[in-house]
């Protein structure tokens, strides 16, 4: 999982059935010291993140699980969710 | 997932059987020096000098062409895409792990122009 900053949102009409009714944020990671590093990620978003907050981002089988738990996610198109929104970092 | 800007068109003569007619396109990621200005995080700001040449090759299903704006998607989500276009069981077993799942029709960034 990475540590990123929602920076904006992406839309689509002509895309993949499994994207349906995702919503994408862009957001920007972050590094140790808090700065951006520079890689923007399309992460889908189920937790209503806004522009600005601090979020991780799961990759992976990780961000299927995110939007639907379970052994029956195999079906979506979604590699990167956004897991939690960060409240502070010790 | 990333957003990128199709950049080119790969040709290939030689290739996995599975993957016969499969379009394959150059894209290139937009990293956060190529957004807007309000893209740049207002905490902990700063954006980055990278090179933005690292190009990615992806199959392609949904007839993006040079200079659209794209969603790329990684590993099995790729795969996922693929398989929308096969017969209904066919499993899609076949040496691709990138594939644009999305032309893009608006990007929105917080506090500056959109793309």
């Amino acid at each position: 999982m990475i540590r990123a900053i929602v920076i904006g949102q992406v839309w689509a009409t002509r895309k993949a059935r499994g994207l349906d009714g995702q919503r994408l944020l862009l957001v920007a990671e972050k590094d140790g010291d808090d700065r951006a590093t520079g890689r923007v990620v399309v992460a889908s978003d189920v937790l209503d993140a806004r522009g600005g907050e601090d979020v991780t981002v799961a990759f992976g089988s990780g961000a299927r699980n995110v939007l639907r738990p379970g052994r029956e996610n195999r079906d979506l198109v979604c590699d990167a969710a956004i897991a939690a929104i960060v409240e502070g970092v010790g | 997932m990333f957003l990128g800007r199709v950049a080119g068109t790969v040709w290939s003569t030689v290739k996995w059987p599975e993957a016969k007619g499969l379009k394959l396109l150059l894209v290139r990621p937009y990293r956060l020096g190529d957004l807007p200005p309000g893209a740049t995080p207002t905490r902990g700001g700063g954006t980055a000098s990278e090179p933005t040449d690292d190009l990615v090759v992806c199959a392609d299903m949904l007839d993006a062409g040079p200079g659209d704006d794209v969603i790329v998607a990684f590993g099995h989500a790729a795969r996922v895409a693929l398989s929308e276009q096969l017969p209904a069981g066919a499993k899609p077993n076949v040496p691709i792990d990138a594939a644009v799942v999305a032309v893009v029709d608006r990007v929105s960034i917080e506090g500056g122009e959109p793309l």
